[in-house]
């Protein structure tokens, strides 16, 4: 028989993704960047949309 | 559209000490929001002399309206007005907005736009997340409705940091 005190509960896990559905994680990350990273990301990631898009000849689709 | 770079437009605007607030959803990612957007929206302080300089920073940027096949360039008339002047530059679309919502100005949400600190000595005010919520909700348009739980999420989550 030890003294040994029970090792404290681990805390509650964060969840992920709220009850609107909203993702949490990825507001934790963007969070974690600095201002201006977080404008060039999303930046980078419409540019990427538009460029696919144009590789595409704009085509609309439903 | 060419390749947005809202960043390189906002140090152009503060280079020319054009007097502005990022609103919109610029806003909101730089307040950490996760969404996307494809232009960046301002309210430029009014006063003729901000115009005037506001003016020489659109003309280096290329910038004409982007809804009129004329490519007709922003004037110091249309800056002034309370309207909005949607924009397409050199560096991708910009709206300069001259009130939001009920008619609020540069000087009424300067308060409330702390300045933020986006790198390599670019400063520039920020509307604050819960005054964006507000425009928005205000606003009460689908579009506008549908990124609030994301605003509301991301504000929470900044107070539970702070």
């Amino acid at each position: 028989m030890t003294d040994a005190k029970p090792a404290a509960a681990p805390a509650p896990r964060e969840p992920d993704i709220d009850d609107n559905g909203v993702d949490l994680a990825q507001i934790r990350a963007m969070l974690d960047l600095e201002p201006a990273e977080r404008l060039a990301r999303v930046a980078q990631f419409t540019n990427a949309l538009v460029e696919m898009r144009a590789l595409n000849g704009n085509r609309q689709s439903g | 559209m060419g390749i947005a770079n809202p960043v390189e437009i906002l140090r152009r605007l503060a280079a020319g000490r054009v007097e502005l607030i990022v609103v919109g959803m610029a806003a909101g990612v730089l307040r950490g929001a996760p969404v996307t957007t494809v232009d960046l929206d301002i309210v430029h302080r009014r006063h003729p002399e901000n115009v005037a300089r506001l003016l020489r920073v659109l003309g280096d940027l290329d910038a004409t309206y982007r809804h009129d096949p004329r490519r007709l360039r922003p004037a110091e008339s249309h800056l002034v007005s309370p309207g909005h002047q949607l924009l397409d530059t050199a560096y991708g679309d910009l709206d300069c907005l001259g009130t939001v919502g009920e008619g609020l100005s540069y000087e009424d949400l300067v308060a409330r736009a702390p300045q933020m600190d986006l790198g390599d000595g670019l400063v520039v005010h920020v509307i604050d997340l819960p005054t964006l919520i507000e425009l928005k909700e205000q606003a009460g348009r689908p579009k506008d409705l549908a990124v609030l739980p994301v605003l509301r999420a991301t504000l929470a989550e900044t107070l539970r940091r702070s």
